[in-house]
């Protein structure tokens, strides 16, 4: 029976969406319940399965329609399912349920609802259908299917500005990345003729041919525009600030995750080519750039959710400089990175959306003071922006400190002190974030904004919850979630038995395949034993500095509209509550003035001409595949 | 008896009773040395205590704009973090929770009170907070540089003889390299590390000519602005913890050693180390210069300090 | 060759259903080059009903053919989906050049 709940999962999504399409149009209520208990179906049908694949360590494999391999030769679809995928698969069934939750309040405003849902059903079963697959070509047709859903919902609001302008530039790029997976398959196969992955990875076994080195360049690229990393990236900013926000979450929590994953499985799995330093240089060259681009891109910007989409690319950086060191502690912090990011990113998307809600702009220089208004979103903000910028005793601490330390040990001091750097560099962004939204004046478009209803900020709580308690806990988030995940990513030998049969590998490989032993020796650990000893006790007395020092005060109105009292005008030179908030853009003039050549060649470089962005992507895959063919042998 | 040991540690020593007198003394010597400089007589040195216990006695008066109670909680946030920051930093061989006394953590930690001052300046509500917190950010971001790279080759000049070859970042493993070989400072390739982190130590603590952020004659004192009362007394006394928690920490990475073994002359000794280090490095600036704009801050920030411990790393890579 | 044509335009042409038109040919230059992978010389095509097979008959490979077949409806829906896309920028913002169309930038 378990062996059917990946396939379950899947089916369950995608015929959520079908009923939907049928009978959705008819009542919300029906909507509704469609897609809350598709949803949470699936993530429970996810859930179940952790307890046999995570801790004992068992793969399903499942051939679909039953065709099962003929004389050693796969003939049919396989799905197959190991920590790294269920791992992955998590993350997705996650963020969906929650994100179902947070759109039935969100988007009750908008019109034809019934193809929305429809059209997010269909996302998530698509990115679940390319996590949990076991073939190269299923993976390409999942990634179609979500590509072309993604399109669609970033267009739903078209009376958003820019909304189609981004939804075009979404399709163009992402069909061009789409294409060039296709024509790896295709030589991939040509070469092999096999679609199976285990299989190829058995046959490929470290001879590489120049079709599979060309082959290797071009699903590489793919799979870089699929993740969003630079110098692919520029589709992404504007998906995401014109997407609903409930979209915007998935897109940044399970979309790009969904190319970070068709990334380990290609490197790792596929060609098995981490080892090799070229290919380690090539990745982590790029994971650092991306990083710094990510976040000085992001600190010029004046819109809140676009600012929020850099980000995202920015802290993909990280997880593809975890995955490219290739030693157990990288990839470890990287898929923690990896995590957290779906974590506390959902989340301020979340609150992103929340203030669209509740205001209607996000505009950074028109908001302003809402933390009176909002506080739970303001709270809740506050716990995402902490996190992503690694503070303790938040989630991003524990993954960016395992980063780091695993980018130091390798010897890349450069990209380490990089990684600190941008890590100080996001913290700066947020704040300036946190000031010029929720802080600072009440503004005028502001004035009648409302908390955001309960329904909203259930799946809030959840999250910054989570992020709470990954952050506090991580040597169990470690043991049972991402040691058995890295450990399947290290050994290739029992993904491969597990699908076709016991010592196919060792046949192929002609020599044994070793089992990898993942220990490594942290440099000080982070122990939670003293630290929660040690909040308990300062939590007391945290309340009780507060009492004692929140008891006896005094709420002066110094400013307000009430009081027409003259008194106090010495104070403001006879002008009342002037209107002065510093404006989101103007924060930090000192830091932008220091670098304004390199900031105004950003801002031209993305012109907003979907040409340019196309012509970075050409020119990206040629020199990957220049370089592959040069040094990798 | 293990948890009483710990609130001794917490609330005691090395903790907040021992930190708050240690703090607030240092503070008061800072400015009575600043004052001599001057040809001034100074208040007494005593007198950031007189200046803690009259400000809780204010009245606070919280205006109408601010976020309530983000407003309180931003400087007792800061307190704690500075407090838990105290407790890792081993005084030549004795620490309280030497588990888990890891280098990266306090930076980050050392962090947090900078960013509870910009939390609290930034819930008050007013234009000139947000000016303020801007600036501090600014001033955050200009020294992280520097001193990361500094943090790095310590770690790995002593890692490489104490950890077999890997870079640690505990602090109590630098102090047993430098109880094996002598203090840090001695090392020529330190030398760029160490001059490096003493331009550090006056931005971060908020001393001139690095005080953008705080005691600005531009903007009202930036994001201290709406605090009064006992909030305030609180960032006054997180301003002097800080001071005497980065000395203290600057002394261990790299003037420690093997100490005398008694707490007590161990404690004193590094009292003293850090009250010469404050006065080469805060005091002495201080008296003599004026206030840089917050882009001069940036660009020298990310030019000399940095400059000189990528120098040292580079020596420390090169196995010097 | 195709390709090759296809990324030429969909980079240089402003146009932006030049850039669909060169999207399209991407999409079906590449699957011209699954259905060429599959190619036996010789071989008939792999339909087959039941009294004719033998055991030496030679067919051209059926599986990149059903690769192709999946591919073209995913590249008939993608034009289909850029397409409207390009319908309803002419509404709204008035022009279809690239260099127009360019609300978003920086």
């Amino acid at each position: 029976m378990m062996q059917h709940y990946p396939v379950l999962s899947i089916i369950i999504l995608f015929l959520g969406a079908f009923l939907n399409a049928l009978f959705g149009g008819k009542s919300s209520i029906v909507r509704n319940i469609i897609t809350f208990l598709s949803t949470g179906t699936s993530f429970l049908l996810i859930l179940l399965l952790i307890k046999p694949i995570m801790l004992e360590g068992k793969v399903i494999s499942y051939w679909m329609g039953n065709w099962i391999p003929v004389s050693d030769w796969a003939i049919g679809i396989g799905l197959e399912v190991d920590q790294l995928s269920l791992f992955f698969a998590l993350l997705v069934s996650f963020t969906v349920f929650l994100s179902g939750i947070y759109s039935f309040k969100y988007m009750e405003n908008d019109d034809t609802l019934d193809k929305y849902y429809v059209l997010y059903l269909m996302l998530s079963g698509g990115v679940m259908g390319f996590v949990l697959s076991g073939d190269i070509f299923n993976m390409f047709v999942m990634i179609e299917i979500f590509t072309f859903a993604a399109v669609a919902l970033t267009a739903f609001r078209n009376y958003i500005e820019g909304a189609l302008e981004a939804a075009f530039k979404y399709i163009v790029i992402g069909s061009i990345g789409s294409s060039f997976i296709l024509a790896g398959t295709t030589l991939l196969y040509a070469q092999l003729h096999t679609l199976n992955m285990a299989q190829i990875a058995a046959l490929m076994h470290k001879n590489y041919t120049p079709i599979t080195l060309f082959s290797l360049g071009l699903m590489f690229t793919g799979y870089a525009v699929k993740s969003f990393i630079v110098p692919c990236h520029a589709a992404a900013p504007d998906a995401y600030m014109t997407a609903p926000s409930s979209i915007s979450m998935l897109f940044s929590g399970m979309v790009n995750k969904a190319g970070v994953y068709g990334m380990i499985r290609l490197l790792y799995m596929l060609f098995q080519s981490i080892n090799l330093p070229s290919m380690q240089i090539l990745i982590i060259i790029l994971g650092t750039i991306t990083m710094f681009i990510g976040v000085t891109m992001a600190l010029i910007q004046n819109d809140f959710k676009r600012l929020l989409a850099f980000h995202s690319i920015s802290q993909i950086g990280y997880v593809i400089t975890g995955i490219g060191l290739s030693t157990a502690l990288g990839i470890t912090g990287g898929l923690y990175h990896a995590l957290n990011h779906t974590l506390f990113k959902g989340l301020l998307f979340l609150c992103a959306g929340a203030v669209f809600y509740s205001v209607g702009t996000t505009d950074l220089n028109k908001l302003g003071g809402l933390a009176k208004k909002m506080p739970h979103t303001a709270l809740i903000f506050l716990i995402g922006a902490f996190s992503i910028s690694g503070l303790p005793p938040f989630n991003g601490f524990v993954s960016k400190w395992l980063i780091y330390q695993s980018a130091y040990e390798e010897g890349f001091v450069i990209v380490t002190i990089i990684a600190l750097l941008v890590s100080v560099l996001t913290l700066a962004s947020f704040i300036k974030v946190t000031q010029s939204v929720f802080f600072g004046q009440l503004s005028k478009e502001c004035e009648n904004a409302k908390e955001v209803p309960i329904g909203m900020r259930i799946p809030m709580w959840i999250m910054a919850f989570m992020c709470f308690i990954t952050g506090i806990l991580p040597q169990y988030v470690t043991k049972y979630l991402i040691t058995p995940a890295v450990s399947a990513t290290l050994n290739i030998g029992k993904y491969i038995d597990a699908m076709l049969k016991d010592g196919y590998a060792e046949k192929y490989f002609k020599e044994t395949v070793p089992v990898p032993n993942i220990n490594y020796k942290l440099a000080g650990y982070w122990r939670p034993e003293y630290y929660l000893i040690l909040f308990i006790i300062i939590l007391l007395a945290f309340t009780l500095t507060v009492l004692a020092g929140g008891i006896d005060v005094n709420r002066r109105s110094i400013v307000s509209k009430e009081i027409e009292d003259y008194k106090y005008d010495t104070f403001y030179s006879g002008e009342k509550s002037e209107y002065s908030q510093v404006g989101g853009a103007d924060l930090f003039w000192g830091l932008k003035y220091d670098f304004r050549k390199y900031f105004n060649f950003m801002h031209s470089a993305h012109s907003g001409v979907v040409n340019d962005y196309t012509l970075w992507i050409i020119s990206t895959a040629a020199i990957v595949i220049a370089y592959i063919f040069l040094l990798v042998p | 008896m293990l948890i009483l040991k710990y609130l001794f540690y917490i609330f005691v020593f090395p903790g907040f009773l021992f930190c708050f007198f240690a703090g607030l003394i240092l503070a008061g010597i800072d400015r009575k040395i600043v004052a001599r400089m001057q040809k001034r007589i100074g208040p007494p040195i005593l007198q950031p205590f007189y200046d803690f216990f009259k400000l809780m006695g204010k009245e606070t008066i919280i205006p109408n704009s601010a976020a309530k109670r983000t407003f309180i909680a931003a400087p007792v946030a800061g307190l704690i973090s500075l407090v838990t920051i105290s407790l890792f930093i081993p005084i030549f061989k004795f620490s309280a929770f030497n588990a888990v006394a890891d280098v990266i953590v306090i930076i980050y930690l050392l962090t947090i009170p900078a960013v509870s001052l910009i939390i609290g300046g930034s819930s008050s509500g007013s234009p000139y907070a947000g000016v303020g917190i801007s600036r501090e950010m600014v001033s955050i971001v200009s020294y992280e540089l520097p001193l990361i790279i500094a943090l790095l080759a310590v770690g790995k000049k002593a890692g490489m003889a104490v950890n077999d070859g890997m870079v640690t970042f505990s602090l109590s493993k630098i102090v047993e390299y430098q109880s094996l070989k002598g203090p840090m400072l001695f090392h020529w390739s330190m030398i760029p590390a160490f001059l490096a982190m003493l331009f550090v130590i006056p931005c971060e603590v908020g001393s001139l000519p690095f005080d953008i952020a705080e005691a600005e004659v531009e903007i009202c004192e930036g994001p201290l602005v709406e605090y009064s009362g006992f909030p305030l007394g609180i960032y006054k006394l997180n301003y002097a913890l800080k001071i005497f928690i980065f000395s203290s920490l600057f002394v261990t990475l790299f003037l420690s050693g093997n100490g005398t073994g008694i707490i007590l002359f161990d404690a004193a000794i590094q009292y003293v180390l850090c009250i010469i280090v404050v006065i080469l490095s805060v005091s002495l600036i201080r008296a003599v210069t004026a206030r840089l704009r917050v882009e001069q801050m940036l660009k020298f920030y990310w030019t000399y300090p940095t400059a000189l411990s990528i120098l040292s790393l580079i020596l420390v890579w090169l196995g010097l | 060759m195709l390709i090759v044509l296809g990324i030429y335009t969909v980079v240089t042409k402003k146009n932006l259903i030049k850039t669909v038109i060169g999207l399209s040919l991407i999409d079906y230059g590449v699957n011209l080059l699954i259905v060429s992978v599959g190619f036996n010389a010789g071989g008939s095509a792999p339909i087959f009903t039941f009294n004719e097979i033998k055991p030496d008959t030679f067919f051209v490979d059926p599986v990149p053919q059903a690769l192709t077949l999946t591919s073209i409806v995913i590249g008939a829906c993608v034009t289909a989906m850029t397409l409207s896309l390009v319908i309803k920028i002419k509404d709204k913002y008035g022009t279809i050049d690239a260099d127009k169309v360019r609300r978003l930038n920086g």
